[in-house]
């Protein structure tokens, strides 16, 4: 019977496999990149890079593993609307600027469905099996994006204990269904969510410290991960992106828009380490630009 | 002296009196490959001794003398027998000074904690701790997995491997000064062959993992650890029958305590924790409700506590309520870094 017997350690790779972000800087500060076989959460504000760097990551899951790709394809599912087409061929085309990767289009191998709701989600859930099973192009299907999970969730639950209960349950079952599918197919599965402000301490259980930073601050205010500890439970790795603008001087280079002669603006990101059973606490500056998003040693 | 008097050859009398059998009682409840173990004899010769042991206290029951169901012990025996059990060390000194020593052997002890705090890096850690030699203070026992989220890496369990080794042959070499030749011969490629490791993806394969473990470690006596991360996913997912859940739960730990019990091994269970409305507010409790909470021995809580980690002794039998700072560093759990923070007993 499969299941129960062990496995020897030994004869699994001694490193995950991951799949790289599309930039060394990132990619060092996550120990080589999204790790396979595992559920990484990535949580930031709307507008922090979140969707950027999944497009990224579904084109850099093409390259080879000799450089930190996957050979592979990426099933992108978004419940936030439009699709940035746009933006994945901007990004594209810096891509194919960056690697040299042969007689192919990188938009072939990035599969785009949209996903309305949670219960839809999980009745679709043995179709995307099968897809998985059964590659449609070239390259494997090894990346599964959510963008986003709690736009899954936003609408149709009310702050009710019966609907708070039928929510925590349905996470359990798409995140089980997800690592059930990351184990079967080896895939490194990334799910963004989304932050709510912190209502103070009558606010319920939202100002839990949960990982490496007691606070989370993004854009000076204080925030949460959206979904609760229920949903922290359910997934393996957590990160976090914050934005925070900056007066500076002149002299300093900067990427954004200037505000006056002398003062400019700038915004600094950050991506975080939260919590994941691999890594250290860590963090990295980075910065958006049209190429794509890349880390900034500083 | 009972021994004296048993028929058996007068090296084997005096090995047994020597290592502390003076009673019948005593042996009463050794299997033959411990005994053999203990006093360096064969198997066949530890039961043979045994056998003829069962014989004469059974005839002594008939006599009418101080007879003891087989198996059954004094509680003076049991407390003796547990003081001489082995615990398994977390790494954290104080993390070991607040659960008398270690994880104890013949318990269920229950962890849990928030997303991130350190249960999976913990588990790791007691899974490499097993290991450590008998000669070296440890138990030289093996260690099952059984991990329900995905969140046990191998790089991890390697790299605290790596570090473990590291600190055995220190510690070897301080106890081995005069003798260079005296080398650590574990490697952490051996450490992690002696993970026994199982991935579960549903509640029936968590179920059919823990109905297998009882074969598994009848062949495997060397397993000293089993090792649940955690025990709660699969059981959260919707489950309309919740007296069902309950009793699939409460059978669960009643084979986990025969099994700790049974292969005298520590069984180590993580939990989530949720939260409960009680009294107008939200509190955090561990998950799977207040009939769950009656299955383990031991239940030790992870928390926050400013910029640090705490451990806090939730229920025990024989430990008080005590708290301490841990730290998750890169060579595994260790004592926490403000060394100048005293364990606070309360």
């Amino acid at each position: 019977m499969a299941g129960v017997s062990p496995e020897n350690l030994l004869r699994r790779p001694l490193t995950a496999q991951k799949c790289s972000l599309g930039c060394p800087l990132l990619d060092r500060c996550l120990g080589g990149g999204v790790p396979c076989n595992s559920v990484t959460e990535l949580v930031a504000e709307s507008g922090s890079g979140k969707t950027q760097l999944c497009l990224q990551l579904s084109l850099s899951a093409q390259l080879p593993p000799s450089r930190g790709g996957l050979s592979a394809s990426s099933l992108f599912l978004h419940s936030e609307f439009p699709f940035p087409l746009r933006r994945l061929e901007q990004l594209c085309l810096a891509f194919c600027g960056l690697h040299s990767i042969g007689e192919f289009n990188p938009l072939d191998n990035v599969f785009v469905r949209a996903a309305h709701s949670a219960d839809q989600l999980l009745d679709e859930m043995p179709q995307i099996e099968s897809f998985l099973s059964e590659p449609k192009s070239r390259f494997p299907v090894r990346v599964i994006v959510i963008d986003s999970i709690a736009a899954l969730f936003r609408s149709e639950f009310d702050n009710t204990p019966f609907d708070l209960k039928r929510r925590s349950s349905l996470f359990f079952k798409i995140s089980g269904k997800l690592k059930s599918l990351a184990k079967r197919f080896d895939l490194a599965v990334v799910v963004t969510n989304q932050v709510v402000d912190f209502m103070g301490e009558n606010g319920g259980m939202n100002g839990l410290r949960i990982g490496n930073l007691k606070y989370l601050y993004s854009s000076g205010r204080r925030v949460c991960p959206a979904l609760g500890l229920a949903w922290a439970n359910c997934v393996n790795s957590r990160l976090f992106l914050s934005r925070n603008e900056e007066v500076v001087a002149e002299e300093n280079s900067s990427v954004n828009v200037g505000n006056g002669d002398t003062l400019r603006r700038q915004t600094r990101r950050r991506l975080y380490v939260l919590f994941a059973p691999h890594l250290p606490e860590s963090s990295t500056e980075f910065v958006i630009r049209r190429e794509g998003v890349f880390g900034v040693d500083r | 002296m009972e021994v004296g008097r048993l028929p058996i050859s007068a090296s084997h009398r005096a090995k047994l009196i020597s290592a502390g059998y003076t009673t019948l009682s005593s042996l009463s409840s050794l299997s033959p490959s411990y005994l053999a173990r203990e006093l360096n004899i064969t198997d066949s010769e530890a039961l043979e001794i045994l056998k003829v042991a069962s014989l004469n206290s059974r005839l002594d029951r008939t006599d009418g003398g101080q007879a003891i169901v087989n198996g059954a012990q004094t509680a003076w025996d049991m407390l003796h027998e547990e003081q001489l059990l082995p615990r398994i060390t977390t790494s954290c000194a104080d993390l070991d000074n607040i659960l008398g020593g270690g994880i104890n052997c013949k318990e269920v002890t229950e962890i849990g904690g928030v997303p991130g705090i350190g249960k999976t890096q913990l588990g790791i850690q007691l899974a490499v701790n097993v290991q450590i030699p008998v000669d070296l203070g440890g138990m030289g026992g093996k260690a099952v997995y059984i991990d329900t989220e995905g969140s046990f890496m191998v790089e991890r369990a390697l790299q605290i491997a790596e570090a473990s080794v590291l600190d055995m042959s220190e510690y070897n070499d301080l106890l081995h000064k005069e003798n260079r030749a005296c080398q650590m011969k574990l490697k952490p490629n051996d450490i992690l062959e002696s993970i026994y490791y199982f991935r579960i993806c549903s509640y029936t394969e968590q179920m059919a993992v823990i109905n297998y473990l009882d074969k598994f470690i009848s062949e495997h006596k060397d397993v000293k650890l089993v090792i649940i991360d955690s025990v709660t996913f699969h059981f959260r997912q919707d489950f309309e029958d919740l007296a069902l859940r309950t009793r699939l739960l409460g059978g669960m730990a009643l084979k986990l305590m025969n099994l700790a019990k049974t292969y005298n091994l520590a069984v180590v269970i993580f939990n989530q924790v949720t939260t409960k409305y009680m009294d107008g507010s939200f509190q955090l409790a561990l998950a799977l409700g207040d009939s769950w909470s009656h299955s383990c021995t031991n239940r030790v809580i992870l928390y926050w506590n400013g910029d640090e980690r705490y451990a806090y002794i939730d229920k025990s039998p024989s430990l008080r309520s005590a708290s301490a700072p841990f730290s998750v560093t890169t060579k595994g759990i260790r004592n926490s870094a403000s060394n100048y923070k005293r364990i606070r007993m309360m």
